[in-house]
């Protein structure tokens, strides 16, 4: 790998967000290929972020930093690259459910999947089942995720569900769901599949892509 | 007793001053229209919607709450005293989950666990004040309603209720008025505080909005309780997330002073946590106790009624964690100076509830409470003339037989309710853990005691304003 690609792969690892902007333009100036660049450089500093937070060594914040470095990069390289260079590892569609403002959750979560290779369609707080099913027949995601911090507002997944299958729509869509009064034996009332926090959520979504 | 200045009155004031920054430049967010309208009303600054508050209307809003007031029992012999920082203890509201007391295993709440909850609740001495764990088998839109009648039928003890969910708050109103006999003596002896949540940062939503209103107009005392989580939705500093808070809760209370001088409030502070490694919720030592100690200290500086969590703690289990934990954080907000801790018998950040914790929780209250009745210095306990007698009555005097000492022996020593101080041997004959014995103690009150029930007029009454509150969902 060449000397720029570790420069721009420990840029993202320590979350400096100019550097890793200057240094993708200073490899594809120096001509590196958009390619590598993405997967030597920028994917590979994150990839060792995963693996530092997964072990508890990097904290929340510091994840978002190196998230914000990686998407500098990204914005360079990123027009460059011709259509279907761009492949992700699939398509979620989140939201907190019906009567739930708490999205603090959802917010990690989405940039931790967008950190590992998702495309993330974010279709908001406190949204009504009728809208989670418009928001999955319009977006066709792989996977929906929904989030609940509430014990009062837990029951709105249970209508999605419901109105996922009414609309034929529950055998095209895994259902993910994850929030502080959640658990698994909840997910399986409507089969669905539950995650802890917000690494296993990245998990759990690519354990749902390869099955 | 004095009260441990964990912040000095001068950090206090530069907090206040930053508050009144935070409410005259930011503002809070808001969405309902009604609520918007109010506080137009009422001479705040209401740009789209965002709410500005002058000073002179904070301070002017300050300056009326009352500083003492009391909320009572079903059973009038349970009188809570707020303003008199005793440190009473509350039971947790909304787990969804409870640590079975037969197999010990964590599962749902269901609605026979919050009404058999309350009930041991209600025969335990030091548990002041019932709120409800969160059954998972009632129609969600009816739940709030239907824990208030619960909880009013198995406790004759105060009540504490979070409107979480707004739409239903003159349904509950309807069951706590029904429970005493009318809203006319509910008014005038409250059985219960009813508590909204702001969403952090600096945020009023619809519910908790509407809720204020409906809660101050009802002529209740009303408790304001938002739960930023540091780092997260609110700043990465101790201080900075109290705060932020603070200025969430002086919203609401101005407010409510602005709609009704004098109204009862209660400022309800909860800066939480987050498990920086995982995303996780945290409720956990020391940070909660510490967080909770600067926030009972600026409800102190206002001299306006406080609760604080108290014993909550990130472990999932009744072992040496959870006790010292929990111990943690009663404690330290309790000799600052606090009216009610709150989450009683609750494990993993206040999401899971346990008898065996009940119990604990009870017990630690009791030891906080015998701490705060302070110990008075004067001629009767420095207990120099008894001293003199023994020591000059000759060899082999001692003060068992002292009539000063049969005096004291009732009041100076503290009494556990299940904590083991035998012997070594007696104690080896069943050696049992605090655990064992907190359990046998919850199974003998599930087994025998009886709350006194509501009359066959109010039960149907009560009875009438669930069902009102079910069918309004249908």
């Amino acid at each position: 790998m060449s000397r720029i690609l570790r420069e721009i792969a420990d840029a993202v690892e320590a979350g400096e967000v100019d550097d890793a902007r200057e240094l993708a333009q200073e490899a594809l100036d120096d001509g590196e290929s958009p390619q590598d660049i993405i997967n030597g450089g920028l994917l590979a500093g994150m990839e060792v972020v995963g693996k530092y937070f997964k072990n508890g060594e990097m904290f929340v914040p510091e994840v978002l930093q190196s998230a914000q470095a990686l998407d500098a990069g990204m914005q360079v390289v990123k027009p460059l690259l011709a259509q279907g260079d761009v492949t992700n590892k699939g398509k979620v569609v989140f939201c907190t459910v019906n009567g739930d403002l708490h999205d603090i959750g959802k917010k990690l979560c989405i940039m931790l999947l967008e950190g590992s290779g998702y495309e993330v369609v974010d279709i908001g707080i406190n949204v009504p089942t009728a809208d989670v099913v418009a928001g999955v027949k319009e977006h066709q995601p792989d996977i929906l995720a929904m989030s609940a911090m509430l014990t009062t507002t837990m029951g709105a997944m249970d209508d999605v569900a419901k109105a996922l299958k009414d609309a034929g729509l529950d055998e095209s869509v895994k259902v993910m769901i994850g929030g502080a009064p959640l658990n698994q034996d909840y997910a399986d009332r409507f089969a669905a599949y539950y995650s802890d926090d917000a690494v296993s959520c990245v998990n759990l979504a690519d354990s749902l892509m390869s099955a | 007793m004095k009260f441990y200045e964990y912040l000095s009155k001068n950090e206090l004031g530069q907090m206040h001053e930053a508050t009144l920054q935070l409410l005259e430049n930011t503002g809070i967010y808001a969405t309902s229209e009604r609520f918007l309208g109010k506080c137009a009303e009422l001479g705040l600054k209401v740009d789209g919607h965002r709410v500005y508050f002058p000073r002179a209307l904070v301070e002017k809003g300050l300056s009326t709450a009352p500083s003492h007031f009391s909320t009572w029992g079903r059973d009038k012999k349970y009188e809570i005293k707020w303003g008199e920082k005793k440190a009473y203890n509350h039971t947790c509201v909304g787990t969804p989950f409870i640590l079975d007391v037969e197999t010990g295993r964590k599962r749902d709440v269901l609605m026979k666990d919050l009404e058999d909850f309350v009930r041991v609740a209600d025969a335990l001495p030091n548990t002041d004040i019932v709120s409800c764990i969160f059954p998972q088998d009632v129609p969600t839109h009816a739940v709030v309603t239907m824990q208030t009648a619960a909880m009013v039928k198995n406790t004759t003890k105060p009540l504490r209720i979070c409107i979480e969910s707004a739409h239903e708050t003159n349904f509950i109103i309807d069951v706590l008025a029904a429970a005493v006999g009318g809203m006319d003596e509910l008014r005038a002896n409250p059985i219960a505080y009813l508590e909204i949540s702001s969403v952090s940062p600096l945020s009023y939503a619809e519910g908790p909005g509407n809720g204020l209103i409906d809660v101050v107009e009802a002529g209740l005392p009303l408790g304001v309780i938002p739960c930023p989580m540091m780092g997260a939705t609110g700043p990465m500093t101790l201080i900075g997330c109290v705060t932020m808070h603070n200025a969430e809760i002086v919203a609401g209370i101005v407010i409510a002073q602005l709609l009704r001088q004098g109204a009862p409030v209660i400022m309800s502070p909860r800066v939480t946590f987050m498990e920086m490694s995982s995303g996780l919720g945290l409720w956990a030592a020391p940070e909660m106790g510490l967080a909770a100690i600067a926030s009972a200290q600026m409800a102190l500086y206002y001299d306006i009624p406080c609760t604080v969590t108290g014993f909550s703690c990130a472990s999932k289990i009744n072992d040496e964690q959870a006790a010292f934990e929990t111990f943690y954080n009663s404690f330290l907000p309790a000799v600052g100076g606090v009216d009610v801790l709150g989450a009683s018998g609750s494990l993993d950040n206040a999401l899971i509830s346990s008898y065996e914790k009940l119990i604990m929780d009870d017990e630690i209250t009791s030891m906080i409470q015998r701490t705060l009745r302070g110990d008075a210095v004067n001629a009767d306990t420095l207990a120099v003339e008894v001293v003199d007698a023994v020591c000059k009555a000759g060899a082999g005097s001692n003060f068992l037989s002292q009539k000063h000492t049969l005096r004291h022996v009732r009041t100076e020593l503290w009494q556990p309710l299940v904590s083991d101080r035998q012997s070594y041997g007696a104690w080896e004959a069943e050696a049992k853990s605090y655990p064992d014995r907190a359990r046998e103690l919850a199974k003998k009150l599930l087994a025998e005691h009886r709350t006194d029930p509501l009359s066959p007029d109010a039960l149907a009454k009560v009875e009438a304003a669930v069902q009102a509150a079910i069918d309004a969902g249908e």
